[in-house]
């Protein structure tokens, strides 16, 4: 099981890595980039999700960035619109990075893979596309008929054409992920 | 001759609590009763006086607070973004609502959350609750008022903790109303009540004004999403601020109060030495027989009588002789070492062995600062964009290390002459 420094480290880096990829790092971008890295990436951050109003969501992860904003190792970033109120790192969190260098070199790649995929996608198209994986997951096996169907029964608001491609999505990822993982086992 | 079927409670917060004689007849029940012996606060009362209030007045509160918050947000009407459509019973939802509110904490074991690492694995108090809401008792009562066990059972646990089905957006958005970290019942109550009974007056703020403005309102700031959530109409702001800050200064002052938090510690430690198997009952029988009446007479006779379980844990807390503080938080050892007081405990116990030494880092829910506004245009804009003051409301934690009083002065110097060291050479190492 990871060790919450080494844990802390990688939520830190794939904040700093969505935003460099244009995200404004709200909570929901960070919940459903960490949810894509512990479900597809395998990365074992250890967080609990449930299906919620926006999609797949960890009640365990919203208290630890909160824990770490009591920290000071984040901080709110305030954007004027059509941004919406985000969180940044801090010099505390930067230091921190430093201390786990072998977990960092270890999980990078999968963190950009995710960063470049999430980066710059909004709130909406992240329910759709998160929602979608939580649906693969949920039925292995089953084809994109079927979980596009299912995406519509959990979220009536997306209509069936955006779950299609939702799941599309979901499955090159998938298949693009592979290599990555593949990669950073050492 | 008329029955009478409306009845009412007086409450100091709120005056009276209303209900029927149906929801009466739940009230009456043995898993709500039995929470009239079961405190609020646990031993708090050994250090703030007044509060010895029990789960069984707050479970009424939230109830009169769940039903005035969702009567509120029908009458506003904001309601579009939820899946409400001519299936939606409105009475019926408000019955469930009500009665998931005064059940929320049927499943808490004695002394609350003092003691809930106490379970056995698999178990906590919302597990314990739901297989309450579930038991023959509480299912007969459920069918006389027409209600489904399930739907109550969502509602009093809400998506975190109820996780046999998936959750409607009304079904999260009405349990959002009484377990919400921002604008749930639950946590109204709990702040204005603790503060009632202790005397901290920082837990009041205007709910009457707050619970006036709540809307169901989307988040659209966050890229026109629809996504909705409970929030405030502008005029409401400087309420919801005052709940925020007085959820901060309630945290700081009471419920991480160093000296509350050591008892309950001493309390675990009794009941864990007390209890068959170091664990609470999960068989329901059982369970609804433990208070904390069985325990604080356990802990007198035990506190008495050293060949008895828990003695020494029981006689602290009998004649006041907790562990005191030898470290609390501090931020710049933070910057240093996130975990300082684990890094000061571990130390503390090579030197002192660990009998004398007691670490707490206790966790809490987010306190969740950001909520959509509406404003006077009809635009909604995020809460932070909106409010310098919640921007700056910082989040509470706590890191104590405590020492066993015989031990203090000499622990004090040691603390002195080794914090530094200890701190900085103890950073977490990473692992494989």
């Amino acid at each position: 099981m990871m060790k919450q420094i080494q844990r802390d480290g990688l939520l830190f880096e794939l904040i700093d890595e969505m935003k460099e990829q244009g995200s404004w790092c709200g909570e929901t971008h960070i919940q459903k980039a960490a949810y894509f890295l512990e479900e597809m990436m395998g990365v074992p951050l250890d967080f609990r999700y449930v299906l919620y109003k926006h999609g797949p969501f960890s009640f365990d992860l919203s208290d630890e960035l909160a824990s770490m904003r009591a920290d000071a190792l984040l901080a709110w970033e305030i954007k004027p619109e059509p941004y919406g109120d985000g969180l940044k790192t801090t010099k505390g969190s930067t230091q921190l990075q430093t201390k786990i260098p072998r977990t960092m070199a270890r999980y990078r790649p999968a963190i950009s893979f995710v960063a470049q995929k999430f980066g710059k996608r909004g709130v909406k198209e992240l329910e759709k596309i998160s929602t979608a994986l939580y649906v693969t997951k949920e039925m292995p096996g089953q084809d994109l008929t079927v979980r596009a169907r299912r995406i519509t029964e959990l979220k009536p608001h997306i209509s069936y054409d955006e779950a299609e491609k939702a799941v599309l999505f979901v499955d090159e990822m998938m298949e693009d992920a592979k290599t990555v993982i593949a990669g950073e086992v050492v | 001759m008329v029955k009478k079927n409306n009845h009412e409670v007086r409450d100091p917060i709120y005056a009276f609590v209303h209900m029927d004689s149906d929801e009466r007849q739940v009230l009456n029940s043995a898993p709500v009763q039995r929470l009239r012996h079961i405190h609020q606060l646990a031993l708090t009362y050994l250090v703030y006086p007044g509060a010895t209030h029990r789960r069984f007045e707050h479970s009424l509160g939230v109830m009169e607070l769940a039903t005035r918050i969702y009567t509120t947000v029908m009458e506003n009407r904001c309601t579009d973004t939820l899946d409400i459509n001519g299936g939606y019973d409105r009475n019926y939802y408000l019955r469930v609502l009500r009665m998931a509110s005064l059940v929320h904490d049927i499943g808490h074991a004695p002394f609350s959350h003092a003691s809930e690492d106490l379970f056995p694995a698999g178990w906590d108090h919302e597990v314990m609750t739901l297989s309450l809401i579930e038991s023959e008792e509480m299912e007969r009562l459920w069918k006389r008022l027409k209600i489904q066990a399930e739907d109550v059972a969502k509602l009093a646990l809400g998506p975190k903790h109820y996780t046999k089905d998936i959750f409607t957006t009304t079904e999260a958005i009405l349990s959002e109303i009484i377990t919400g970290d921002t604008f749930g019942a639950d946590r109204m109550d709990y702040l204005l009540r603790d503060s009632h009974h202790t005397g901290v007056a920082y837990g009041r703020f205007d709910h009457y004004r707050l619970i006036e403005t709540l809307q169901v309102l989307p988040k659209r700031y966050e890229d026109e999403s629809m996504e909705p959530a409970l929030g405030v109409e502008s005029g409401g702001i400087q309420s919801a601020e005052a709940l925020l800050l007085a959820r901060y200064f309630m945290f700081s002052q009471l419920y991480f109060h160093p000296i509350r938090r050591i008892y309950d510690i001493h309390l675990k430690e009794f009941l864990q030495a007390w209890l068959e198997g170091g664990y609470f009952p999960t068989d329901l029988d059982d369970h609804l027989s433990l208070t904390d009446n069985e325990v604080m007479s356990a802990i007198g006779k035990a506190s008495r009588d050293p060949r008895l379980p828990g003695h020494e844990a029981a006689e602290r807390i009998v004649k006041r002789n907790h562990y005191r503080v030898l470290y609390t938080r501090n931020p710049n050892d933070v910057l240093k070492n996130r975990e300082a007081g684990l890094a000061i405990s571990t130390a503390a116990c090579a030197e002192f062995g660990e009998e004398n030494i007691r670490h707490d880092r206790p966790k809490k829910s987010a306190g969740r600062v950001m909520f959509p506004v509406l404003e006077l245009d009809g635009r909604i804009v995020s809460s932070l964009s909106r409010s310098d003051t919640l921007q700056h409301i910082p989040e509470v934690a706590a890191d104590t290390v405590y020492i066993n009083p015989d031990l203090l002065d000499v622990g004090r110097k040691w603390l002195e002459k080794n914090r530094k060291r200890v701190i900085e050479s103890a950073v977490e190492e990473e692992s494989e």
